[in-house]
């Protein structure tokens, strides 16, 4: 490969003017001429119950009100889904694990709070807000049901005939030859093994806490067409969810993106959608603004998926890992949305050792929750957190150094990882513990904190783990690219890539201007333009550079050909002994004979015949890159972290001094938008691990829906972080690039509970990770319970 | 459910201190008084109780802004600091008789907020709302002093000690206005800290302590030991504080300090914390900042 240009430098991000001046348009800043104004009325007071009576004539006499929705009025929609499983997986395999699209945008079966009942239209947003006071509501309340077991039982309230027992979503292990998900025998496994491990776990609800609150404007225009304007991370499949559930023509619906102020999952597949574009139905030619508070997004979008895992490992007296046993069993909250997290956890667990035995299950039961959905990471912090401490208990208890037993027992390049005929085809995790060790100081620290007494104890963690690049095997993966030549020589790419504030604008500008050995000023990225852009799935799975990336590159390469079979026919030599700099077009052998590329170009746009010989100079014709593009490989980075932490004793509370996380990435496209991105899923992880939780009353009523109740590692909590970056060869993605969006937030939960068992030795099987169970713990146990007796 | 958009209201803005008083004489508790706001517009947009009683809590506001000469922080050996209804968290941090004497209160207000509200919000802002969590509140408390009130009846002093009538609830009547509060000086051995346990750095109280000593030697004169988020208002230890009087600070003097304070608090399950954490701790945060008092 010649010598990069573009990638692989820190190159700032294309869009840091717009926001720095708080210029960029989020949806809330567009303005509309005449706009009106929508409000969801929502069930605040109740978790489960049935709409009795619903009464609009008292809102319907409130000032500015232009038209109220009530259920009634939509029953001529189809009902939906707000993930994206019914696109991104076969018909047959929907069909195995049921996928049902149960929601209808205005329901009179409140499944948690925050449900929506009817939605008002009204002049201004003050006007519809007044008008949702006046709705009266009379409600049936139902049993609520806060836990899969209340949820699961045979008296309970179903939540919708599609799913007896209130099960979402269960594991297809009948899918697999061996009728699990897993391979070999899990009962001789245990029989087998010296050493057996179990635990019961618990995994935290978790807000994205995304800055941006959800904002929409739509509007049913003139030509019968539905413009709606939304942050979401999926713009084209909006676009097919929404042809879905109005059955409108595709081409009778534009999804302009607009600049995503954080998404983190949040924003994957549809969210207000649905109501906006309802209500600008209902109103056709005037648009609708529609914004949601803070709380609205606390009790209306979705979380990470929070639950119980049952995990149960057998090993060798030598470490050996002979079987691994899990059940991940999620509250899958009020609505079905997303198919297959639980399973992703059984897949990304799969994926990292080489146990010689192992099954996965789990299933998603309903809950009157608030809806769990995507939230980076997928599954796989869930997994992690509870995996590596277990593996941690064992290393602990046998003497086995951690380190080694990591190194020796990760998965390798090829195989089968996830059981889906697809190989990995690199692994750098002997590079990554490396560096980690020596980057940390983990055996200097290790000596340090050997001895230590008073009330605060310090303690080390690490955690190894993998990820992906991308959803394939599992999912679709595709992304469509073309590349417009203008005829000064500049480009305009046109793909709809999302950028969730990660730099992926900024990358795929770098990856194009590198394949058409451009500057980054001569190349813009059109996106968020459903009309000018083909098909991309979104931004998700960390996917975006592995898939997207290779599609502009591929586009761009294209174009190139193109350029070449140009100047191939003027130069009268083989395009293949073409080359190009400073955009000028020659052979090796004849650099004296140029092409000038600008001149190629002008004259395929502007190509007038020569007036001596009545010819073209070059072949007339604009050129037009295109790529769509579908991955046939997905290739993961692996990924450590080493914490020090430091817990006080007498109060519980805990310190997190250090962190370094080290990722075999292949190639970064601009190192730091990586480190940022990874620091920032650093942070998330802390929080996940450590503060964050959604609480409810007994009635199913969020507690903490605010910044101020509900909180997160802010930058001034943040430990000193420690980001490597570990190059290793990367043949399939584009420029040796991986993907890496999710997996710093997946590290430090693990590390941080390993941290505390190393500095008081108690394991917590239940996070968020307070000061209070802390204490609690150290109280009941004393420090080194198992030591001291 | 919360909102976006300011409930209607109308603003009052006084051009002086008569005018202010006789503005809240007429519209009483349907008046919310606006000083920095940062605990009042949150409050509006969250639908939630005021500073006011009326039923139309958020009818009015009350500005001071244009009131003047109410943003001073003074000092004199005699009097103490004195600091105006509008003077800012800010601008009492940055007073140098603050740094150097009022190490407590000068600590409270630098873990209140953010340093965005800390340059909209007041210190007599802080007492007013009442907030259980209160960080100067509860310095404040700890240290003693006064709050000048005044309506178009005249003019009362109230002992912060007695302030507090319960959750919520002061003892400014609804056509008072806070005006001045009033901090002694320190003697010759007095010492004084705070501390404020949290989740994350910025954040309400999980639980706080903080105390004034008077000390000679390592023996303790006497004691003011207040806590917030442990009971309805924040609240001084008297229970505790008679343990300090008059004895030397030895380990064993603050172990049965640390017993009497963990039991003499009466916390509460919040989203914050737990009732049982915060006894447990109490006691704990009492011992630590008394040592750490006497160290300096």
């Amino acid at each position: 490969m010649s010598e990069l240009k573009i990638v692989g430098k820190s190159v700032p991000k294309v869009d840091a003017k717009i926001k720095v001046t708080g210029r960029a348009m989020y949806a809330d800043d567009i303005h509309m001429p005449n706009a009106l104004h929508g409000k969801i009325v929502r069930c605040m007071q109740y978790a489960h119950a049935r709409v009795i009576k619903l009464d609009i004539s008292r809102a319907q006499k409130m000032p500015g009100v232009v038209k109220i929705l009530v259920p009634e009025d939509i029953e001529k929609y189809n009902t939906y889904n707000t993930g994206v499983m019914d696109l991104f997986a076969p018909d047959e395999l929907n069909a195995v694990w049921g996928e049902i699209g149960e929601e209808p945008i205005f329901t009179k079966h409140v499944k948690h709070q925050g449900d929506a009942l009817c939605g008002i239209i009204a002049k201004t947003e003050a006007e519809a807000e007044a008008a949702a006071e006046m709705v009266d509501v009379e409600y049936e309340p139902l049993p609520v049901y806060l836990t899969t077991e209340e949820a699961s039982h045979p008296d309970a309230v179903q939540f919708t005939p599609e799913k007896p027992g209130n099960v979402a979503y269960r594991v297809p292990g009948g899918l697999f030859p061996e009728g699990f998900y897993g391979y070999g025998d899990i009962d001789k496994g245990f029989a087998e093994s010296d050493l057996i491990y179990e635990e019961d776990y618990y995994v935290p609800k978790q807000k994205h806490c995304q800055m941006e609150p959800h904002s929409y404007i739509a509007q049913f225009d003139d030509q019968d067409r539905l413009n709606v304007w939304t942050s979401s991370q999926m713009p084209k499949p909006v676009q097919t969810k929404l042809h879905k559930l109005f059955g409108l023509p595709m081409s009778r619906i534009k999804v302009n993106q607009t600049v995503i102020g954080g998404g983190f999952g949040t924003r994957l597949g549809l969210i207000g959608e649905p109501y906006v574009c309802a209500m600008a139905l209902a109103v056709p030619g005037r648009a609708i603004k529609l914004n949601y508070t803070r709380e609205e997004d606390w009790v209306a979008s979705e979380t990470r998926h929070s639950g119980r895992f049952k995990l149960k490992m057998g090993f060798k007296k030598d470490g050996t890992p002979v079987v691994y046993d899990g059940y991940m069993s999620f509250e899958k909250g009020g609505y079905y949305t997303h198919g297959g997290v639980v399973w992703v956890s059984g897949i990304l667990a799969r994926g990292a050792y080489k146990f010689e035995n192992f099954r996965f299950d789990g299933d998603a039961i309903f809950t009157n929750k608030v809806p769990c959905g995507a939230f980076r990471g997928y599954g796989n912090p869930q997994q992690a957190l509870c995996m590596e401490q277990l593996i941690q208990r064992m290393c602990t208890d046998t003497g086995i150094d951690t380190i080694e037993w990591h190194k020796k027992w990760h998965r390798e390049a090829g195989g089968d990882p996830w059981g889906f005929g697809v190989p990995t085809m690199n692994c750098g995790a002997d590079e990554v513990l490396d560096r980690g060790v020596e980057s940390f100081g983990w055996h200097e620290k290790k000596e340090i904190n050997a001895n230590q007494s008073g009330p605060k104890r310090r303690g080390t963690g690490m955690m190894l783990g993998v990820h992906c690049s991308a959803g394939f095997p599992v999912l679709l993966e595709h992304t469509v690219a073309t590349v417009t030549l203008n005829e000064d020589a500049t480009a305009i790419i046109n793909c709809s890539i999302s950028d969730l504030g990660c730099g992926n604008h900024t990358a795929i500008t770098q990856i194009a201007a590198e394949a058409l050995g451009f500057s980054m000023d001569d190349v813009f990225l059109n996106w968020g333009d459903s009309d000018a852009n083909a098909f991309d799935i979104g931004a998700h799975a960390s996917r975006t550079i592995w898939t997207a990336g290779r599609a502009v590159k591929e586009a761009c390469e294209d174009a190139m050909k193109q350029v070449y079979a140009k100047a191939a026919k003027f130069l009268k030599v083989d395009p293949a002994e073409l080359v190009m700099e400073d955009k000028k077009i020659f052979t090796k052998e004849a650099p004296d004979q140029i092409v000038d590329l600008k001149e190629l170009l002008w004259k395929g746009i502007y190509a007038f015949m020569s007036p001596e010989d009545f010819q073209f100079k070059f072949d007339r014709g604009q050129i037009i890159g295109k790529a769509s593009f579908m991955p046939f490989a997905n290739n993961p980075g692996w990924y450590a972290c080493f914490v020090e932490v430091e817990v006080d004793t007498e109060t519980g509370e805990l310190k997190v001094l250090e962190c370094t996380y080290v990722n075999d990435i292949g190639q970064a496209i601009n190192p730091a938008a990586v480190e940022g991105q990874l620091e920032g899923g650093i942070q998330q992880g802390l929080g996940f691990s450590l503060t964050e939780e959604m609480y409810y009353d007994e009635n199913g009523l969020i507690l903490n829906n605010s910044f101020t109740d509900y909180k997160m590692f802010g930058p001034t909590d943040m430990p000193k972080c420690d980001i490597q970056l570990v190059t290793t060869e990367e043949q399939y993605g584009p420029y040796g690039a991986r993907g890496v969006g999710e997996a710093g937030l997946c590290a430090p939960g693990p590390a941080v509970g390993n941290a505390i068992f190393d500095a008081i030795g108690i394991q917590f099987n239940e996070a968020p990770f307070t000061p209070e169970k802390i204490l609690k713990a150290i109280k009941g146990k004393g420090l080194f319970p198992d030591k001291r007796a | 459910m919360s909102t976006r958009v300011l409930p209607d209201f109308e603003i009052l803005v006084p051009q002086s201190k008569e005018e202010a008083l006789k503005l809240l004489s007429q519209y009483q508790g349907d008046a919310a008084i606006l000083a920095g706001g940062t605990d009042l517009l949150v409050q509006m947009k969250g639908q939630l109780k005021c500073n006011c009683k009326g039923e139309n809590a958020f009818g009015y506001l009350l500005s001071l802004a244009e009131v003047p000469g109410l943003d001073y922080v003074e000092y004199d050996e005699t009097e103490g600091l004195r600091i105006g209804a509008m003077a800012t968290l800010s601008q009492v941090a940055a007073h140098p008789v603050v740094k150097e004497n009022y190490p407590g209160l000068l600590e409270s207000v630098g873990v209140c907020g953010t340093k965005q509200t800390r340059n909209m919000g007041t210190v007599v802002g802080n007492l007013l709302n009442a907030s259980p969590c209160a960080d100067c509140g509860c310095a404040i408390l700890a240290w003693g002093g006064t709050l000048t009130l005044e309506g178009t009846a005249g003019r009362r002093e109230v002992d912060v000690d007695d302030f507090y009538l319960g959750y919520r609830l002061t003892a400014r009547k609804t056509d008072e206005l806070a005006v001045e509060l009033k901090l002694p000086p320190k003697s010759d051995g007095t010492v004084s800290a705070h501390h404020k346990m949290t989740r994350v750095e910025h954040d309400l109280s999980k639980i706080t302590v903080s105390v004034r000593l008077e000390m000679s030697g390592t023996t303790c004169k006497s004691a003011r030991i207040a806590m917030a988020s442990v009971a309805p208002t924040i609240v001084r230890l008297k229970e505790t504080e008679k343990l300090l009087a008059g004895v030397e600070i030895t380990d064993q003097i603050l172990e049965s300090v640390a017993k009497s304070a963990s039991s003499e608090v009466t916390p509460i399950d919040d989203v914050r914390s737990t009732a049982e954490y915060r006894r447990d701790v109490a006691g704990v945060m009492v011992k630590r900042i008394i040592q750490k008092v006497c160290k300096s």
